[in-house]
């Protein structure tokens, strides 16, 4: 009963540490260069990229934390800090597969059409690999892991919510020219960033 | 050609003059936004920043010529995985490469060199159905790796000199100017007003090109 | 209310603030020395050169009547200590000024408080010297700032430590800190004065403050005390009753509709309080207003016209189409309509009242009522009923008919 309680704490205590101070877009940068691309492209939706990047983000990090080991036995035992990247890239095009062919099957060709834009991008991006990476490289046990990568998806999208609403108020022709565009933006989550560092306070580890 | 012609010429296709000048009127960094999360974060000395050019060097351009000559006939999805999957084992050998060549500078980067796998510098382009011809593919490559290059020193640099007070870790001045230029919100900061003067310069070009072009016209 | 008068409302509002520092520069002279004003006198004008600039920059004309930078660096500067030094202050409102006002557009409408920008940028590149604290009526260096310094309330609390300042200490400002975010009484004051000119709303502040002493009350942090001196040292140690009066109030960053600004004060306390517990800096109010700013216009249209929370009706259309009401749609029997008219009687006899006319009001109702049915059984719809439109269009068709 112990156990299940540490658990669960140690779940929700790294899920609030990649929420907040670890967030993965004010605190680390990741993901921001699809995440912009995704808001500025009409074909995308925001809440179907970032519901699918919580999914990719969970299968993925399950996928990584069991197989990483089984490079151990293999020739390129030597070489596994190299090797990961590859490891990542092939859970994260086994996963795309999968959920494309359940997907294919579940929902109307329609929906379908209109997810498959922001499934393909949501799948493999620097957000979920640089998660993947960190919890790979700190050593986090399986609940922790689980945690970690759930709670930076959140972020993410939270991260994300809070720049289309910045968007809205920073998208008009009162901006000089030359500041429209990626600079103001880059400026506005800056401050957003300033903000969320005053939960860590130093720098963060590369 | 003479002047006159390249100067019409360049304003009659602005989109492809500034598609074609990918070092300076198309930087990946200042005007697409590509490679934020390594270079806000990662790129905060010379040191860090050339490390990060060497890595782009030998990645992007090979990963390019692959995947033009593997996913000529493939779709968006299929693309998906190959593009990743490419750039990963190039990465992989690039990244092996360093270690051997730099030793453990390569590893003090952390993730912020593997995550170029992804990143949308190297696989931006299997999104789009337009197929890349192996010249073309090169020639692109190469156009990409030095728009990013020039973004990453100049950020490095001036992020090491405003947080340090150095460059290359050499002393220049004793005060640090502004001491935020090493985190990550510092960066979005100088990336954002940097992307805004690379702005001031392509709208100070294009106007210099149209005042070329209409004293051509006065002049007959 | 046009676009002109609340543009003079809230131009009104800038020289209304800079009324209402002037008795605490006055306080922080008395009990800092005249650095005060030397530090004050600093970021004015640096904030009205770099308007000016920005302005020539821009090739626009030069606003004399837009006081917002010089307001946010008077306040910025009451939050300093009085050793700071002068490079700080210039580097700082010059940058806010510029990147964080005029790169967002300008005049009313940058997304961020100034003020708390300044404070943020301040203490993240020079923390030592941006929240240090000097006791009052010690000496202090006029040109370099030099002085004696010692630890605030804020700083030993959250160290987890215990302030050993009495109350009237507290409420007179008379402890180590800030130049001019401690004078509780002074504070309290000005916002009478404000509240009562209506420069600004009770409902930040109050819903501020409350949400602040709740978590105080509920959740302390310092121990060997009771709950009420935790209260008591959380609210009066810190700039708290500062912020609530002169950051939380700016008219370009906080919500305009009141149950927005409630929804955005209880928010503002919650995060300050947060980032007070958990972050790396005692002035957290700041840092958390950056964030709170941020959703600043999502909850005015959450809570203004249109908006799901307009009124019980719109929310109960928003529920409608989720599709969370469960109750189907009733087949017609005698029953329900004996129901239904009893209570359009009732409807009808308030809606007399507002229409003015009877038989006006019920075709008006008569409307309501289809619209209201068709969204009891229609499963997805977004249409809210919008009465003064609908009064509107019932004119219309009555001049058309001629009558």
């Amino acid at each position: 009963m112990s156990s299940m309680v540490n658990a669960i704490m140690s779940f929700f205590s790294y899920s609030v540490l990649a929420i907040g101070a670890q967030n993965v877009i004010f605190t680390r940068g990741l993901g921001l260069s699809s995440g912009l691309r995704m808001i500025n492209d009409p074909k995308k939706d925001t809440m179907y990229f970032c519901a699918f990047l919580t999914l990719f983000q969970m299968i993925n990090s399950l996928l990584v934390y069991f197989l990483r080991p089984v490079i151990g036995f293999t020739p390129f035992a030597r070489y596994t800090r190299f090797v990961t990247p590859v490891l990542i890239v092939v859970c994260c095009t086994v996963s795309y597969i999968l959920v494309v062919f359940v997907l294919s099957i579940a929902v109307k060709k329609s929906t379908f059409k209109r997810m498959i834009y922001s499934i393909t991008s949501a799948s493999i991006n620097s957000a979920i690999v640089g998660t993947i990476i960190f919890t790979t490289t700190l050593g986090l046990t399986l609940v922790e892991t689980v945690g970690f990568a759930f709670g930076s998806s959140i972020g993410y999208m939270l991260a994300m919510l809070l720049i289309i609403e910045g968007e809205r108020k920073i998208r008009h022709d009162l901006v000089p020219a030359n500041f429209r565009g990626l600079p103001i933006t880059l400026i506005y989550i800056s401050v957003l960033a300033l903000a969320v560092y005053a939960l860590t306070g130093h720098r963060v580890a590369l | 050609m003479d002047r006159k012609t390249k100067v019409k010429r360049e304003l009659a296709n602005w989109d492809d003059t500034v598609r074609r000048r990918k070092v300076l009127l198309s930087n990946p960094v200042f005007i697409k936004g590509l490679a934020l999360a390594p270079l806000s974060v990662a790129a905060t000395t010379l040191e860090n920043s050339l490390m990060l050019s060497i890595a782009v060097i030998l990645i992007l351009t090979p990963t390019r010529v692959i995947t033009s000559l593997i996913t000529r006939r493939m779709s968006v999805p299929l693309k998906t995985f190959f593009y990743p999957l490419t750039s990963a084992v190039v990465f992989g050998f690039a990244y092996y490469a360093m270690y051997k060549a730099f030793g453990t500078w390569p590893l003090n980067m952390g993730a912020y060199l593997p995550i170029l796998v992804v990143d949308p510098l190297i696989v931006k382009n299997f999104e789009k159905t337009r197929k890349e011809s192996f010249i073309y593919s090169i020639i692109n490559g190469l156009r990409n790796t030095a728009g990013f290059v020039l973004a990453c020193i100049l950020l490095g640099t001036l992020r090491e000199f405003l947080a340090y007070g150095s460059i290359g870790g050499l002393s220049i001045i004793s005060v640090k100017l502004l001491p935020m230029a090493r985190y990550s919100f510092g960066g979005f900061l100088i990336i954002g007003v940097m992307c805004a003067l690379w702005n001031m310069y392509v709208n100070i070009y294009h106007n210099k090109l149209e005042r070329e072009a209409a004293g051509y016209e006065l002049n007959g | 209310m046009n676009k002109t008068s609340v543009k003079i409302r809230e131009q009104s509002h800038y020289d209304d603030m800079l009324l209402a520092l002037l008795p605490i520069i006055l306080c922080a002279c008395i009990m800092y020395s005249a650095r005060v004003l030397l530090v004050c006198v600093v970021a004015f004008l640096t904030a009205r050169i770099a308007d000016v600039a920005m302005a020539v920059i821009r090739k626009q004309e030069i606003d004399t009547s837009d006081k917002s930078s010089m307001v946010a660096a008077l306040v910025f500067c009451m939050m300093l200590p009085v050793s700071v030094p002068l490079y700080i202050v210039v580097v700082t409102v010059a940058v806010t000024v510029v990147l964080g006002k005029h790169a967002f557009g300008g005049k009313d409408v940058y997304p961020f408080s100034l003020a708390a920008l300044a404070m943020c940028f301040a203490a993240v590149n020079w923390p030592n010297q941006a929240l240090a604290a000097v006791t009052p009526m010690t000496k202090v260096s006029f040109w370099s700032g030099a002085a004696e310094s010692a630890l605030s309330g804020a700083s030993q609390i959250k160290a987890g430590g215990l302030p050993y300042v009495s109350t009237i200490n507290l409420l007179l400002g008379y402890h180590p800190g800030a130049m001019g975010s401690a004078f509780i009484l002074v504070i309290l004051a000005v916002a009478i004065f404000l509240l009562v000119g209506k420069r600004i709303t009770w409902h930040i502040p109050v819903s501020f403050l409350a949400t602040c002493a709740v978590i105080a009350v509920v959740f302390p942090r310092i121990y060997g005390v009771s709950r009420f001196d935790s209260l008591k040292l959380e609210l009066l140690s810190s700039a708290l009753i500062f912020y609530s009066v002169f950051m939380l109030n700016e008219p370009a960053t906080t919500p305009h509709n009141p149950k927005a600004k409630i929804v955005f004060g209880i928010l503002s306390g919650v995060l300050t309080m947060l980032f007070r517990y958990f972050g790396s800096y005692e002035i957290g109010g700041c840092f958390a207003l950056l964030l709170v700013n941020a959703t600043e216009g999502f909850w005015d249209r959450l809570f203004s016209a249109g908006g799901i929370f307009e009124n019980s009706r719109s929310f109960k259309a928003w529920i409608a189409q989720l599709g969370l009401n469960k109750k189907k749609a009733v087949p017609v029997t005698a029953g329900n309509v004996e129901i239904k008219k009893a209570k359009k009687s009732a409807a009808r006899k308030s809606a007399d009242k507002a229409a003015g006319s009877t038989d006006a009001g019920n075709q008006l109702l008569d409307i309501i009522s289809a619209a209201e049915d068709n969204i009891d059984q229609v499963e997805f719809t977004t249409r809210t009923i919008d009465v003064k439109q609908a009064l509107k269009e019932l004119e219309e068709k009555q001049k058309k008919e001629g009558r």
